[in-house]
């Protein structure tokens, strides 16, 4: 068979025509969204970020499953790539540039205020959206428009769960304890001005984070006869052996935790909950049916169980806001998806509806607010959660 | 006054645990000459290995502890006999590879064992309440096991002849040789012997406080802190540095906070080694 010049020709454009097609169908399936993941998922802060890994997983799968992000009017497929803060500023700075890096737009996390401090202005620089978390008083700003909040600080929730835990086991004066860094100094200061705005006498405690042992800070605690302690935002881990020791050393009186919350850790932790005795503590969500249905879900989509820790749930509402911001957007272009998510309705399927809030605190409305938990233990008895309604305002 | 008496106690306790934990770090650096970065990560490693032993193979505590012990023991014999003794005067190797060993350690038991603390008590609870004290019993045990840990290890490095080649070799390691002590025999087992202490002061200690990955860090820095306030090398200094550690850390963090105490302890060691650079019982700086 001879090889004419017509048929090399015509072979020729056929098989660039067969290569153009198959490229077009290679970009078409090769669109993707990445949702980048700062989280603390090391030392005794790890259950916080485990549970916004798979919170962003189960919201990435979702998405996917339902075909919900079109960019250009074309199917995205949502990844998730998550890298571990170290519940530092640096560690959370460094994995913030390796996500700019990566060409990543869109940041679910970080925690803690030391962690959001060193995301802040990495995001800002590369025009990346947070939804972050942190109790810091300065988590969001107007100079930082494209910072989020997935929940409120103790200045949204405090004042409530402080007049039940008042109420339930009539406190008169407390002590407050919490890392001495801004991830513990501007919660329990929060925090210490809403027991006091209740008329508790509230003091402040501080001790250096990576601290063990906790005999001579309990001792000093001891010493100044507080009715209640107050945990704040100390790491589940360091929680449960402050617990622990308080109760070895006679203290009888209830022991709060106005700030992130893991108390399955600390009951652990600390040796049950005949230990805990009476206990108070802040559940970002209230988690009824509708809200464990999440859990459900969770496992017939990844095939495995949700992660412990409850902020978990949060964590899904917040990513889903955003990933709905992206859908309604259709774009991922950050300010565009901003505005939309600023726009949107504050509504989860789980967990109803909500407000945005922020605007009294931070001057800026961007903190998203849904009905909250109170968890209790009373007398060594795990009681059912109460439900608080979001905190509304500006 | 109250206070007083039961800040004081917090403090032996708290002496006591890290006096067994500084003698091995000391030991290793007196006749080694290495500094071992995996020191935390010995003490990491015999409390997950007391968790597994009591958890998943249902021993009694006590045997764990000893399997735990001997466990860091045997671990330690191999990586200074087959890693670190090929290198053992090239002082920037062997900080290298102990500091790589730390993090294998640390990773690995992160990956089997997950961040989360595991749920690890200690079997006896209770605590003995006096006028204007407390001590938890689990405190009292581990306080005894590790005087009586710390009297064995000045008992095998005074009065026996392994101690006295050991010392030989740390004096002078060139004559100690020459008088026909093997270094390559009794490296490692110098070696073993302090990584045991590591690892039973971890299976003692964390089921008191807490397991976790991580926690080897502040033990590596404490160790650190009380060899170089001990004096670099000295079993004595080593000693006597761990339980004014603990007394320091306990008055000042009671008496002045949390945050303070733990900056009065580096004060305590600038001024130690501006006033006395060789530590409280160290002759001289050891020869890089």
């Amino acid at each position: 068979m001879s090889i004419t010049r017509r048929s090399l020709l015509l072979s020729g454009a056929a098989v660039g025509a067969a290569l153009a097609g198959s490229n077009t169908s290679v970009l078409a399936a090769e669109q993707e969204l990445t949702l980048g993941v700062v989280g603390v998922l090391s030392g005794p802060a790890a259950q916080w970020g485990l549970a916004l890994r798979g919170a962003v997983e189960f919201v990435a799968a979702e998405a996917n499953r339902d075909g919900l992000i079109k960019i250009g009017g074309a199917p995205c497929k949502v990844n998730v790539v998550a890298i571990d803060s170290k519940y530092t500023a640096e560690g959370a700075a460094a994995a913030a540039n390796t996500l700019a890096g990566q060409g990543v737009k869109f940041i679910i996390g970080p925690i803690g205020s030391p962690e959001l401090t060193g995301v802040k202005p990495i995001a800002k620089r590369n025009l990346m959206l947070v939804m972050g978390n942190s109790y810091a008083k300065d988590a969001l700003s107007p100079q930082m428009p494209l910072v989020f909040h997935v929940g409120p600080g103790p200045s949204g929730w405090a004042d409530p769960i402080i007049k039940i835990a008042k109420q339930k086991f009539g406190i008169k004066s407390v002590v407050l304890v919490a890392p001495n860094d801004q991830g513990g100094t501007d919660i329990a200061s929060v925090d210490a001005d809403a027991y006091k705005k209740n008329g508790i006498a509230a003091t402040e405690e501080y001790y250096q984070r990576g601290t063990t042992n906790f005999a001579p800070i309990v001792t000093r605690i001891m010493n100044a006869k507080p009715e209640a302690v107050d945990l704040a935002s100390s790491p589940p881990g360091d929680a449960g052996i402050m617990v622990k020791q308080l109760r070895q050393a006679g203290f009888e009186g209830p022991i709060g935790r106005l700030g992130g919350p893991g108390y399955s850790e600390i009951s652990r932790v600390a040796g049950g909950d005949e230990v805990l005795k009476d206990f108070y503590w802040y559940e970002p969500v209230f988690i009824d049916e509708k809200a464990q249905q999440i859990a459900d879900d969770y496992k017939k989509l990844l095939g495995t169980e949700r992660p412990e820790n409850n902020l978990f749930f949060q964590w899904v509402s917040g990513a889903r806001m955003v990933v709905k911001a992206i859908a309604k957007a259709g774009t991922a272009d950050t300010a565009k998806v901003a505005e939309a998510l600023r726009a949107l309705p504050v509504s989860d399927p789980n967990l109803g509806a909500g407000h945005w809030i922020g605007q009294d605190f931070f001057g800026i409305n961007q903190e998203l607010s849904f009905p909250f938990g109170v968890g209790l233990v009373t007398g060594g008895k795990l009681q059912p959660t109460m439900r608080v309604e979001a905190a509304g305002g500006k | 006054m109250q206070g007083f008496v039961a800040t004081g106690l917090i403090g032996i306790s708290l002496g006591a645990q890290y006096a067994l934990l500084a003698l091995g770090f000391t030991l290793i650096f007196g006749i080694l000459g290495v500094v071992n970065f995996a020191h935390g990560g010995f003490y990491v490693l015999g409390g997950y290995l007391a968790y597994s032993a009591v958890t998943f193979l249902g021993m009694p505590y006590a045997l764990a502890v000893v399997c735990a012990a001997l466990g860091t023991t045997g671990l330690g014999y191999l990586f200074e006999r087959f890693a670190l003794d090929r290198l053992i005067d090239d002082h920037l190797a062997t900080l290298m590879l102990t500091l790589g060993l730390y993090m294998m350690m640390s990773s690995g038991i992160l990956v089997i064992f997950g961040p989360q603390s595991p749920a690890f008590a200690f079997p006896l609870t209770g605590v003995i309440r006096g006028y204007g004290f407390f001590v938890p019993v689990e405190n009292l045990v581990v306080l005894g096991i590790c005087i009586v840990g710390i009297l064995s290890i000045y008992g095998l490095m005074y009065h026996t002849d392994f101690g006295r080649a050991l010392r030989a070799l740390a004096d002078d390691r060139a004559v100690a040789t020459a008088q026909g002590l093997r270094p390559t025999v009794l490296f490692p087992a110098a070696f073993a012997l302090a990584t045991g202490l590591a690892g039973l002061t971890g299976a003692l200690v964390t089921p008191i406080l807490s397991l976790a990955p991580h926690i080897g860090d502040p033990v590596l820095a404490t160790s650190f802190l009380i060899v170089i306030l001990g004096g670099l090398g000295s079993v004595g200094g080593a000693t006597v540095a761990a339980f004014l550690v603990g007394m320091v850390e306990a008055f000042s963090a009671v008496y002045l906070g949390g945050s303070k105490g733990a900056l009065a302890l580096f004060v305590l060691v600038l001024v130690m080694l501006v006033v006395k650079p060789s530590g409280l019982f160290g002759h001289r700086v050891r020869g890089a």
